[in-house]
């Protein structure tokens, strides 16, 4: 992969000129409880080129919005349906590799055939510029044991890697060059010291990181060796929150709801998800999996054991972000840990 | 863009009441030049502004003329504000979806159709596909059974259905009235009347979970294989083209990888309906 080198300086002038580019910049803020926020600072500004941790909410939300109109129903009474079609060109700025390995993951799964149009048109019309990490960003977080960081290996257009005299850029795409070529003036060549000083950093970050037997741990689920009492607990803790759904940067369930004024409207998609009993029940009541811990159960198996057999790869990043969200004290790293240790 | 998610206008051409709470609807896209390909056991995805979708499999067999059938038990808020249609309103539709019954591995084999209350309307699809080819075909035996003889959906069909060479028809009722002449119980009290040989035969089932559960395993018992036995799963389903998460089991989707699954199969993802 080919590197450069661009200055803290001319990384500030770089993000202006792609601001005036696109129709929106996603990028990092300090949130008002001085965390980090992911958004359009096109118009507001206020956006860190550079950050600590990662950002409560993944830029999935910007990819698949809590809530998006598929389409507009033009009239409900005669069933006229209209396209509506996201246009916007966007650049993500600073996104962190553990989101990047994410968008890696939903790109396989919402481009596979049958493809998703709504999400393959956002997709297509994004630039994502990944921010390498430089310090770990939480007790919680197991990034290096999943294979997700502190450095992108793929699935960005541009990754910036900070040094002390500015950042090593790595260029992950044709629209990553397009992006250098254009700038040429901002960037030169990193110096071989440069390139050693940005390789010891990650390594010094991953270092006594512990892989995870992801393979192992899948057959283990495949085979379903799990004991029972590891779903129960946690079928036990689960309160139905939804706060590790909404914050995983790879979970993708929706459901499809009108909003109808008078004879006009929009259909619409919301998040939605597995740990929710209504979310397999049919109309009439009938469930198919009436046990809340058959519910949640799914939420691990889905990310450890299916896409590791369909993408070869868990789609949990390590970002911990449902760890630290849950109210029921449920993590996904000790669920882990567990079903290896008790299986070994 | 293509967006999958867009459904197609369709006018409904007739309605026919099946039952109190099941009505069949006759459907033709509005665009006739357009027609959904479909084949017996996909299903369709059908739009009530207002209300939203929800999944439907065809219940006739395809038609030249590009009209489909479903019909649809009044159950929740979609199918109850679908009962207030008229002819000539407009719905949405998009499809086919999933994949049909094995209609290839079906040819040259006796079929054993098991059909509970509104199972009966995937079957009938592929009932009316097996007359209209039925030199490719070896003997049929239907069994249906209902709640009670007022909620048999199909009757004067299935009644025409009995002049059909090499096809036996026996019906069941829970509870009977008194006019009622057939079998009394669930479909399971018909069993020890099959005559098909279960070396060749295919057998198709589809209604009410607990049903597809008991008549598999009594079905089995009379030495019918795992691989023979094909059931209709039914599953929420928000967008048919495995992306929504509803019918998700064990890394499949039953909108794309079925709704149509062998016993076998169904004992690999753990469920039993």
């Amino acid at each position: 992969m080919k590197k450069m080198f661009i200055t803290r300086d001319n990384l500030a002038a770089l993000v202006k000129g792609l601001k005036n580019a696109c129709d929106e910049f996603i990028a990092p803020k300090k949130g008002h409880l001085d965390d980090i926020i992911f958004e359009d600072t096109k118009a507001g500004g206020g956006e860190l080129l550079e950050y600590d941790g990662n950002s409560i909410v993944s830029p999935r939300a910007f990819l698949l919005p809590q809530t998006e109109p598929l389409f507009e129903i033009k009239s409900a009474k005669a069933s006229v349906f209209l396209p509506i079609r996201d246009n916007k060109e966007r650049i993500f700025y600073g996104v962190r590799p553990c989101d990047i390995k994410a968008l890696v993951i939903m790109r396989s799964f919402f481009l596979g055939e049958p493809v998703d149009g709504p999400y393959k048109d956002r997709l297509e019309r994004s630039t994502f510029i990944a921010l390498a990490c430089g310090k770990s960003c939480s007790n919680n977080a197991f990034c290096c044991e999943m294979g997700a960081g502190p450095a992108a290996k793929e699935g960005f257009d541009l990754q910036l890697t900070a040094i002390k005299r500015g950042y090593i850029v790595d260029i992950g795409s044709n629209k990553g060059s397009r992006i250098v070529k254009g700038n040429k003036r901002l960037f030169s060549r990193p110096t071989p010291a440069d390139e050693k000083e940005a390789s010891q950093a990650l390594k010094r970050l991953a270092r006594g990181a512990k892989r995870i037997e992801y393979k192992k741990l899948a057959g283990i689920m495949k085979e379903d060796k799990v004991k029972e009492s590891v779903w129960k607990d946690i079928g036990l803790r689960c309160v139905m929150c939804s706060g590790c759904i909404t914050l995983c940067p790879t979970c993708s369930c929706f459901s499809v709801a009108d909003r109808l004024n008078g004879d006009k409207g929009i259909r619409m998609r919301y998040c939605d998800g597995c740990p929710y009993a209504g979310f397999t029940r049919m109309a009439g009541g009938s469930a198919p999996f009436p046990r809340h811990q058959d519910h949640i159960r799914r939420f691990f198996e889905h990310k450890l054991n299916v896409d590791v057999e369909r993408y070869g790869t868990p789609s949990c990043v390590g970002c911990a972000r449902c760890i630290e969200t849950c109210p029921g004290n449920i993590s996904i790293k000790k669920v882990i840990d567990t079903i290896l240790v008790e299986n070994e | 863009m293509n967006n999958e998610y867009l459904p197609k206008r369709a006018v409904i051409e007739g309605i026919r009441d099946e039952t109190f709470d099941v009505k069949t609807f006759t459907l033709r896209l509005k665009d006739k030049a357009g027609a959904l390909k479909y084949k017996p056991g996909q299903f369709m995805i059908l739009s009530l502004p207002g209300y939203g979708e929800a999944p439907f499999t065809f219940s006739s067999c395809p038609a030249k003329d590009g009209r489909f059938q479903i019909s649809v038990k009044k159950i929740g808020s979609l199918t109850q504000a679908m009962h207030e249609l008229g002819k000539n309103d407009a719905v949405g539709v998009r499809g086919p979806y999933g994949n049909s019954f094995p209609l290839d591995e079906m040819k040259n084999k006796d079929i054993l159709f098991v059909a509970g209350g509104i199972g009966m309307a995937p079957l009938r699809s592929a009932i009316q596909h097996v007359f209209k080819n039925r030199k490719d075909y070896g003997k049929v035996e239907i069994i249906y059974g209902a709640r009670t003889p007022q909620d048999m959906v199909y009757k004067e069909e299935i009644e025409t259905w009995r002049n059909v060479p090499d096809t036996d028809i026996q019906l069941t009722v829970d509870m009977p009235d008194n006019a009622w002449g057939g079998a009394c119980g669930v479909v399971c009290v018909l069993f020890p009347k099959i005559k098909l040989s279960p070396k060749n035969t295919i057998t198709i089932l589809c209604g009410p979970p607990v049903m597809i559960k008991f008549a598999i395993k009594d079905i089995l018992k009379l030495g019918f294989k795992e691989r023979s036995i094909y059931a209709s799963l039914e599953r929420y389903m928000k967008c048919g083209i495995g992306k929504c998460g509803h019918c998700y089991i064990k890394g499949k989707y039953v909108c794309v990888d079925g709704p149509n699954f062998s016993y076998a199969q169904m004992k690999e993802l753990g469920v039993e309906s």
